[in-house]
């Protein structure tokens, strides 16, 4: 299905609904978003990931019209906005505040874009029970914002966004003033509302995990640009940077000296890389979860298959969380956790204890060491 | 829910501070009821002419109409005003918006003796002493820095994701203005008039240098009385006063709750 987007997130103009070329933004010296390119096709729900101050939020707020770009251009479809102010955009926006009228009551917020559409009383009023039947707050029309929990009304923003039937739909951090199990019903119903009405939306996160299972495609943010843009599994299995590969998901990091074509020194051992990185100082990074253990119990272990990556190492602390158990090593290139699933057996293991650690050539991510 | 314990100690204090702020206004409750002709403490006979020579002064009554007519104009003049100057300063950040606001609050930090001065000074040559608008253009400058600085405190607490969602939803500046500030701002815009209102109805510094012989406020009209005569007069009309001024509380905590207008 998204074999024909190309790997920078660039699309064919006339494909994407949503287009950003060379978006930048400044305040004084400081460069909060620096040529942005990214297109979003139709119907597709894509996050704009990273750790606050990435300038994902002022991206979603320049596509908003809440923030005047400094340069570039944005356009919906084929249309440019890139100067409209918000309300000629036809967007609908969620804010991780929920920003809801605190004097009106739950319909009345959902009624609000309706009626600065100037349509038809009783229109209004079947759309806005349609609307609130969505996220199943009906009985709840009458009352007052600051009656409803936080999920009540974080369900009424959404509706008041969905019921004005935008050409895009923006959430900004919609879900982070939830707690935890909340969040998971909310991800499921956002994603399910989503792909019913087939919006455009794009979801503005710092959470890894909403990221990677709610949307299509994923784009990483650092520091005003973008890292990454992919599908989630192509974020996690192949990350394009080393910042990539640590913010999303937990990660290893090893130093090492690159040596001859594919492979890296780490003090006397040596691992295999399957693409090519600058030369020098490297940094690998394997998944605590893609790394199995040989404990030395006294035979010795047999050779590395083909396509391994082994390391020896001695282990320095087990930490116990339930489903998973933690395994820390030391080894030739630093510390490194292995995480498995819990065992009966688990606690038997002690600090010392050496072990073969390996995982395949294709799970070791190289990247050149930053400065 | 916090569940608060007063210990007795405290109430106490508390209870002394009362009668403390309190006991001068107290004290003009027993003393509007006197049947003696000269101002004293306990009053040795009881009646109601006080009240009845109140109503009979025509002198007085016409201060009061002046008084309340002039507070009323005030308090619409102050919002009308002072409302567009704070969205001026605090939304829309036109230039130098720092120091028009310390500019328009200055008035607050002079004393008010020195602006009754010059206030007279310039009024003399303009023509515009002892008459209404004279006293309405005095009283503004007291009341526009109270009006500006909670209108101000108010807007700025204001969440702008509320209005900026408004704008997202298709509503027009002006739209988000009427629809969606104005109403979050009501209770600071309720304070604001109930502060412009008893602000102006109080003034006495100023209105002293601006008020003619045909022309007066309740409170000149007040203190000229009370120095040429000594009589319960005045403490029939501080008791309306004051039971003005506890009817217009009582009205805003009754619609809006005093905390939240005026602590919050």
């Amino acid at each position: 299905m998204h074999q024909n987007i190309a790997r920078d997130g660039k699309l064919a103009s006339t494909d994407a609904h949503l287009s950003l070329e060379g978006v930048c933004k400044s305040y004084g010296n400081f460069t909060a978003v620096s040529k942005l390119d990214l297109g979003v096709r139709k119907g597709e729900l894509i996050a704009l990931l990273g750790p606050s101050g990435c300038g994902k939020t002022t991206t979603l707020r320049m596509i908003a019209g809440l923030i005047q770009p400094s340069g570039g251009r944005i356009a919906v479809a084929g249309r440019e906005v890139t100067f409209a102010p918000p309300y000629a955009r036809d967007m609908g926006l969620v804010f991780q505040s929920y920003a809801l009228f605190p004097h009106m009551t739950v319909a009345r917020n959902v009624a609000f874009g309706l009626e600065m559409r100037k349509l038809a009383r009783s229109e209004i009023a079947a759309r806005v029970e349609k609307a609130l039947d969505m996220v199943q707050l009906r009985h709840l029309a009458e009352r007052k914002p600051r009656e409803l929990s936080g999920g009540q009304q974080q369900r009424v923003a959404l509706a008041r966004a969905l019921v004005i039937e935008p050409s895009i739909l923006l959430l900004d951090e919609p879900l982070s003033n939830l707690d935890a199990k909340l969040r998971d019903e909310m991800r499921t119903q956002i994603r399910d509302i989503q792909q019913e009405l087939g919006i455009t939306t794009v979801f503005v996160t710092h959470d890894q995990v909403e990221a990677l299972s709610m949307c299509d495609r994923v784009v990483v943010m650092r520091g005003g640009a973008v890292e990454q843009v992919g599908t989630p599994h192509e974020i996690y299995e192949e990350p394009a940077t080393s910042f990539v590969a640590s913010f999303v998901g937990r990660t290893n990091r090893l130093k090492g000296i690159r040596e001859g074509k594919g492979a890296v020194r780490l003090g006397p051992e040596l691992v295999r890389i399957s693409s090519y990185v600058a030369d020098g100082e490297i940094e690998l990074m394997i998944r605590p979860h893609r790394i199995s253990i040989a404990w030395h119990e006294g035979q010795p272990v047999g050779n590395a298959a083909d396509g391994e990556n082994r390391l020896t190492a001695s282990l320095a602390r087990i930490t116990f969380i339930g489903d998973l158990v933690q395994y820390h090593f030391h080894s030739a290139g630093g510390e490194i956790i292995v995480e498995q699933a819990t065992a009966r057996d688990t606690s038997q293991r002690r600090v010392g204890d050496m072990a073969t650690l390996s995982w395949r050539v294709e799970d070791t991510f190289a990247f050149g060491a930053e400065r | 829910m916090e569940n608060h314990q007063t210990s007795l100690p405290m109430k106490i204090v508390v209870a002394v501070l009362f009668l403390f702020l309190l006991a001068p206004v107290l004290l003009v409750f027993p003393i509007s009821f006197s049947g003696e002709q000269i101002l004293s403490f306990p009053p040795e006979s009881w009646s109601f002419r006080w009240y009845a020579a109140l109503a009979n002064n025509s002198q007085m009554m016409s201060a009061f109409t002046t008084s309340l007519g002039l507070a009323l104009v005030v308090t619409v003049l102050s919002l009308a005003i002072g409302i567009p100057a704070a969205y001026a300063i605090v939304r829309l950040k036109v230039a130098g918006s720092q120091i028009w606001y310390n500019l328009f609050t200055a008035p607050l930090l002079l004393p008010t003796i020195v602006l009754g001065l010059a206030i007279l000074i310039i009024f003399a040559s303009t023509g515009l002493l002892g008459t209404f608008t004279g006293l309405v253009i005095g009283h503004l400058v007291v009341t526009l820095p109270y009006a500006l600085r909670v209108l101000a405190v108010s807007l700025g607490n204001l969440e702008l994701a509320c209005e900026e969602a408004a704008s997202s939803l298709g509503a027009k500046p002006l739209t988000v203005v009427r629809r969606v500030t104005l109403p979050m701002m009501a209770p600071g815009i309720v304070a604001t008039a109930v502060l412009a209102f008893l602000v102006s109805f109080d003034e006495v510094v100023i209105t002293m240098f601006l008020a003619g012989p045909r022309l007066t406020t309740l409170p000149v009209a007040l203190f000229h009385h009370v120095e040429s005569q000594a009589d319960p007069l005045v403490a029939s009309v501080s008791v309306l006063l004051v039971l003005l001024t506890l009817a217009i509380v009582l009205v805003v905590d009754r619609t809006l709750g005093l905390t939240r207008t005026f602590v919050k």
